[in-house]
């Protein structure tokens, strides 16, 4: 996110004022620099050393991930899967976010201690949870047949299904919160000003209040796709045979197989596929005014 | 942009609830979910040593049968340490032993030992325990066994009466005379029931090494329709039979024991068991080596091996355990000699030789079909 940071160093009406100005910003980013250096960049080149290195310098992890197709497939699997559970997450977030945005104040701190809650507990505890509501002869099952709903308990757990619906819930929160920040830094007035003007509720949502939120969106969508590469506990637990994610055969190989090159090797495509969507995103979305809304 | 920033601060004062508040509560809550497992505490006069536990209702078993009766004894306190094997590795790698004491099952050992980080168990400066009592085939080198466990048939008494329950895994496999959702065993759980597969597919008990893997897949190719899910931990297999989620399925059989004896209609069938050992070892390096020695020297007694298969069912590897503890006990047990006999030793060597191999073939299996 220095992103902000170089705008300002090329920033063209630069006075010496200004730069004074931006050194001090400078100091102010150093800490996080020198921590994301050590314990965040410096590790990766470890990964990336460790993937073409194995008693000796050879490419044997990367021909080995295109030997088969197996691997290719699980990240395209993968892809998919964070790509269902963001859109979800975004429907069911926009609207709480909005909510958390434009209610009362006091209101708004309860909402947001409800969203955070979550977090306060572990997650493999709330995916176990969700095991015991979606079961055959869990809890949702249970009032559905009782209700006479569906003759036979719906199969919603231990397949594709159970998995968009755990990750879904663990990712919410940092879509809701993501979205609120920046809803909450719309000024009203121009929604009023909107409906002054002969819009309707629904133009002046369209045309002027969804339109601002764009970069809490971009924002969101983006935490929340990134985040959902990197599962592996929930569709672990929550999945059926065949949901597997990247993530689950990275840990099988660094404490199954005990190959760590090749689970280095997998990694590093698993990133480099997230930077190539993330900057193909960037172009689409026009990210850049994302962090104009946060500069 | 800097106009529309000061306008946010504005409007989050004004809402009350500004972007830092969230993200301090945030940062809270992280803070708390990361908290460190290793607290420091005190070291006594005694010192320590440090071992590494799996969980489970087996780890409470431990405590109680082994180290609250060590420390009692010699002063030495006992830290337990969760830990995985990569992160066993990744200790010895860099040099940085936190730990003492290696408890995990034969696969796990082995790949310890085959990357040399396991010191030599000193059988000759035991003063407790008698090495001579213990099992020849968990004595080893730098293990020495500390349990025999089981991978059984479990199913649900309800869905089948006992004397109605499949007695082999032919019938296991024969999903239409023995109708219900079943669950087999997930890589991550130490090994897939290539095992089970084979015994199935009429392959004799003696001649299943070295296992055939192709026909083992072939084999499982025909009891998929009615996996409903590949277990990865023990907690999960316990839940999804208690549960009812299957009615049948592979698990160890301390953790069927365990929900069975709290009320769950759940029981083993206890032929063509796959018998496994889990071991004692001594990192490389380790800081607190001989008070590790000693650890293990006082677990290898009769008295506490036969205490802790009193609490979990997991069978002795001193063979003079067996000579207190009482019958009802021992029935339980899967080296008893009447579980022993109609059951098959896993070969973990053999596990351990050819995981790579059945790793990307299980990654193909299960995306093949839906």
């Amino acid at each position: 996110m220095n992103a902000d940071g170089s705008a300002l160093v090329t920033a063209p009406t630069m006075v010496a004022a200004d730069r004074r100005e931006t050194r001090r910003y400078l100091l102010l980013l150093l800490p996080a620099l020198l921590t994301l250096g050590t314990f965040f960049v410096y590790p990766l080149f470890g990964i990336l050393l460790r993937s073409v290195y194995k008693n000796g310098y050879t490419l044997e992890s990367y021909r080995q991930i295109v030997r088969t197709s197996v691997y290719l497939t699980v990240i395209a699997l993968t892809f998919r899967t964070a790509a269902v559970v963001t859109l979800i997450a975004l429907l069911l977030g926009y609207p709480l976010a909005y909510v958390l945005a434009t209610v009362r104040p006091r209101l708004a701190r309860v909402l947001v201690v409800i969203v955070v809650l979550p977090f306060l507990t572990s997650i493999i505890v709330r995916t176990y949870a969700w095991m015991v509501l979606l079961g055959r002869n869990g809890v949702v099952n249970q009032y559905l047949v009782a209700l006479g709903l569906t003759q036979a308990p719906l199969p919603l757990l231990y397949n594709q299904a159970g998995v968009v619906v755990g990750m879904t819930y663990v990712l919410l929160p940092f879509m809701v919160l993501t979205l609120a920040s920046v809803m909450r830094g719309i000024d009203p007035a121009l929604v009023r000003a909107a409906h002054s003007l002969g819009a309707s509720r629904w133009q002046a949502f369209r045309r002027v209040f969804l339109p601002l939120s764009a970069p809490g969106i971009a924002g969101g969508t983006l935490l929340v796709f990134i985040l959902s590469l990197g599962f592996f506990i929930t569709p672990a637990l929550m999945g059926g045979p065949s949901d597997v994610m990247i993530a689950m055969l990275i840990e099988r190989e660094v404490e199954f197989t005990l190959n760590w090159s090749f689970a280095s090797a997998l990694g590093v495509i698993l990133l480099a596929l997230t930077l190539i969507g993330f900057a193909v995103y960037y172009r689409l979305m026009r990210l850049e005014r994302l962090f104009e809304g946060l500069g | 942009m800097s106009q529309t920033r000061r306008e946010q601060m504005v409007l989050a004062r004004s809402t009350g609830v500004s972007r830092r508040h969230l993200l301090a509560g945030t940062a809270a809550a992280l803070a708390t979910a990361s908290m460190p497992i290793v607290w420091p505490r005190r070291a006594s006069a005694a010192g320590k040593v440090v071992l590494r536990t799996i969980g489970g209702a087996y780890e409470e078993a431990v405590v109680k049968a082994i180290v609250e009766p060590f420390t009692k004894a010699t002063g030495i306190e006992v830290v337990k340490v969760p830990a995985t094997l990569g992160k066993l590795l990744a200790m010895f790698e860099s040099g940085n032993i936190e730990l003492d004491v290696v408890d995990a099952g034969e696969l796990g050992m082995i790949s310890l030992s085959q990357k040399g980080a396991l010191e030599k168990i000193n059988y000759k400066g035991w003063k407790l325990a008698n090495p001579d009592d213990m099992d020849p085939f968990i004595r080893r080198d730098d293990m020495v066994g500390d349990i025999y466990f089981s991978s059984v048939l479990g199913y649900n008494t309800q869905a089948f009466p006992t004397g109605k329950q499949p007695r082999s895994w032919a019938e296991f496999w024969d999903l239409k005379k023995f109708v219900g959702p079943r669950m087999l065993a997930d890589l991550a759980s130490g090994n897939i029931d290539l095992e089970f597969a084979l015994l199935a597919d009429g392959v004799p008990k003696d001649k299943l090494y070295p296992l055939d893997i192709e026909r083992g897949f072939k084999s499982l190719d025909r009891v998929r329709p009615a996996i409903r899910k590949f277990w990865d931990t023990g907690a999960l297999s316990a839940q999804m039979l208690a549960d009812k989620e299957v009615v049948l399925g592979s698990i160890w059989n301390g953790r069927l024991q365990a929900v069975a004896d709290k009320g769950a209609p759940l029981a083993i069938e206890w032929n063509e068991a796959s018998l496994q050992s889990q071991y004692w070892g001594v990192l490389k390096g380790a800081k607190n080596a001989e008070n590790a020695h000693r650890f293990i020297d006082f677990a290898c007694q009769p008295e506490p091996q036969a205490n802790l298969a009193k609490l979990i069912p997991y069978g002795p590897t001193n063979r003079q355990a067996f000579k207190s503890i009482p019958a009802d006990v021992a029935a339980r047990l899967p080296s008893s000699p009447e579980h022993k006999a109609r059951a098959f030793l896993q070969n973990g060597k053999w596990w351990a030789d050819n995981r790579a191999k059945v790793s990307e073939r299980w990654s193909q299996w299960l995306l093949q079909k839906g």
